[in-house]
């Protein structure tokens, strides 16, 4: 069974006047998967992990999760989100506390832990994510990178089962990205599932085990990376070719 | 701000307890208001000074020169205290003065007095507020507020507006940058005022967009309206100032009773 199934979902923001962000978007999403996601600026990558959160709710078409359509009344969303958590695209916008120790708290507290649990949470997340040293920090004087490893942990400090991860990597050094890897793949070890949108496609080769393409609003491939680079159609269609083609070369 | 901020999280006495040290300038603040003597201004103002260099290690220059922009606008401002204005040379009785074309400009032993006290007590006191302020980043005030059971919606509009002053700061600092590399304010003046006036629109849209995307981003960890719960921080006693502070607050009062 899928853990998410999205059938002909369709997403128009109110003030967008083009084609809508998704359009009939149609896409199964198995579980215990290291899952790339890529696609063009504006393909609708960003507002497809909004609904996996129930942060926007389709248009039309319906979104499944675990075989079950997604309960939006406070209770549904509120079980929702103590399994699947978002890192979003820009760390400024989930940041809201000056205190990087507030700020990964929150999380945890809004599981209903108690105090001790959830400061026990926060520095396991901070030694995770090797930021135990900003802790005392103000979060206005972090550095991008700094700021996206802080977003990680407030999310790692509430043990989603899915994580889904917006261009994490897009800000990091490379001891960072190697850093982050090996706590994806320690969370792919047990069992849980990992979304990240990329625009590195050495990760699709690499790092992932499934990839999902979205094109133009629409999921135009969701499988292993050896089928999506011999299927010549949709490299094509997509305009993969011609990255992959670099990509290989400059290898 | 920048400034005041940059040491509020990185002076010695970070780490101490944010009640001691509201606690310390609150009391500083009311004695100057009610101890109706010059000297114990001053006394006050010295005080800080000492603790914000020697405990804190904020730099002298730092302290003293807030301070000092401070006394200048407080000179300013009670010149109508120590000067008095006549067309009549009476005035003069009692006191100095000079006329000026027709009018007389004097002052006297009294109203000298009158505005020495009035700016070394506000000294003293705007001193213990430069002292909290430079030693107590604004979240440990917030804390503080937090456990003195102050209403969560004041904590939590708190919170979110100290961050996003910064948060907004930066998308400022990073338009500013963006139109000044492309020579954006070296036009005429209309094309300057029209490049200030996108400026003004923009920040207030990225405002809106950003708050948009914040409320997303906190629902998204758990947050279904109520008060934004976090951990309290966690402080350290130090004996050096409680006992500092106690000693400088009594020689306020000392200094009251002996002059
Ligand atoms: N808040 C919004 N209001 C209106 N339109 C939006 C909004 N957010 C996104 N869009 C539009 O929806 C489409 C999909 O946007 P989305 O952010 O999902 O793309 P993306 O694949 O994440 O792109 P990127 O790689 O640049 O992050 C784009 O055409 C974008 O302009
Ligand atoms: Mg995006």
């Amino acid at each position: 069974m899928s853990l998410f199934t999205f059938s002909a979902v369709t997403y128009r923001y109110p003030n967008q006047t083009q084609r809508p962000a998704l359009h009939d978007f149609n896409l199964a999403i198995p579980g215990g998967e290291k899952i790339a996601v890529v696609g063009r600026n504006g393909s609708g990558k960003s507002t497809f992990f909004l609904h996996l959160n129930g942060l926007i709710k389709p248009r039309q078409g319906e979104v499944r999760f675990q075989g079950r359509p997604l309960d939006y009344s406070r209770k549904g969303l509120t079980a929702l989100r103590q399994q699947v958590a978002l890192v979003f695209q820009n760390p400024d916008d989930q940041l809201f506390s000056a205190s990087v120790f507030q700020d990964i708290s929150f999380g945890p507290l809004n599981l209903g832990m108690s105090d001790a649990e959830a400061r026990e949470r926060v520095l396991e997340a901070a030694a995770l994510c090797d930021i135990e040293h900003l802790l005392e920090q103000p979060t206005h004087a972090l550095s991008g990178g700094e700021k996206a490893r802080v977003a990680l942990a407030g999310v790692l400090a509430m043990h989603p089962d899915i994580l889904a991860a917006d261009e994490l990597l897009a800000s990091l050094d490379p001891w960072g990205r190697l850093k982050i890897r090996e706590i994806f793949d320690v969370y792919h070890a047990q069992g849980k599932t990992i979304l990240l949108i990329t625009h590195d496609l050495g990760l699709i080769k690499h790092w992932a085990t499934w990839v999902i393409v979205v094109h133009e609003g629409k999921a135009a491939f969701s499988g292993r990376a050896d089928d999506l680079l011999g299927d010549e159609a949709i490299m094509n269609e997509t305009g993969l070719v011609q990255i992959w083609r670099q990509a290989m070369q400059s290898c | 701000m920048h400034l005041i901020d940059q040491y509020a999280y990185s002076n010695a006495l970070r780490r101490l307890h944010p009640g001691i040290k509201a606690g310390l300038a609150l009391t500083i603040i009311l004695l100057c208001l009610t101890l109706n003597e010059p000297a114990v201004g001053m006394v006050a103002a010295l005080w800080m000074l000492g603790l914000a260099v020697g405990l804190a290690r904020i730099p002298f220059r730092t302290f003293a020169g807030i301070l000092l922009a401070e006394g200048t606008f407080l000179l300013l401002a009670t010149i109508a205290v120590i000067l008095s204005f006549s067309l009549h040379p009476s005035v003069l009785v009692g006191g100095w003065g000079i006329g000026v074309g027709p009018i007389w400009v004097s002052t006297s032993p009294a109203s000298l007095y009158m505005g020495a006290n009035l700016i070394l007590r506000a000294l003293g006191a705007a001193s213990a507020m430069n002292f909290l302020s430079l030693t107590t980043p604004l979240v440990d005030l917030i804390d503080l507020l937090h456990r003195l059971h102050m209403p969560a919606i004041i904590i939590d509009l708190m919170t979110l507006m100290y961050r996003f002053i910064f948060v907004l700061l930066e998308s400022l600092e990073r338009m500013v940058r963006a139109q000044d590399s492309r020579l954006g304010f070296s036009g005429s003046y209309r094309r300057r005022m029209e490049n200030t006036a996108w400026l003004a629109t923009h920040l207030f849209i990225e405002a809106f967009l950003r708050s948009r995307n914040l409320q997303q981003a906190l629902a998204s960890r758990g947050y279904d309206g109520g008060d934004l719960r976090v951990l309290p921080i966690e402080y350290e006693t130090d004996r050096r100032l409680l006992v500092l502070g106690l000693v400088g607050i009594l020689s306020l009062v000392a200094v009251w009773w002996l002059v």
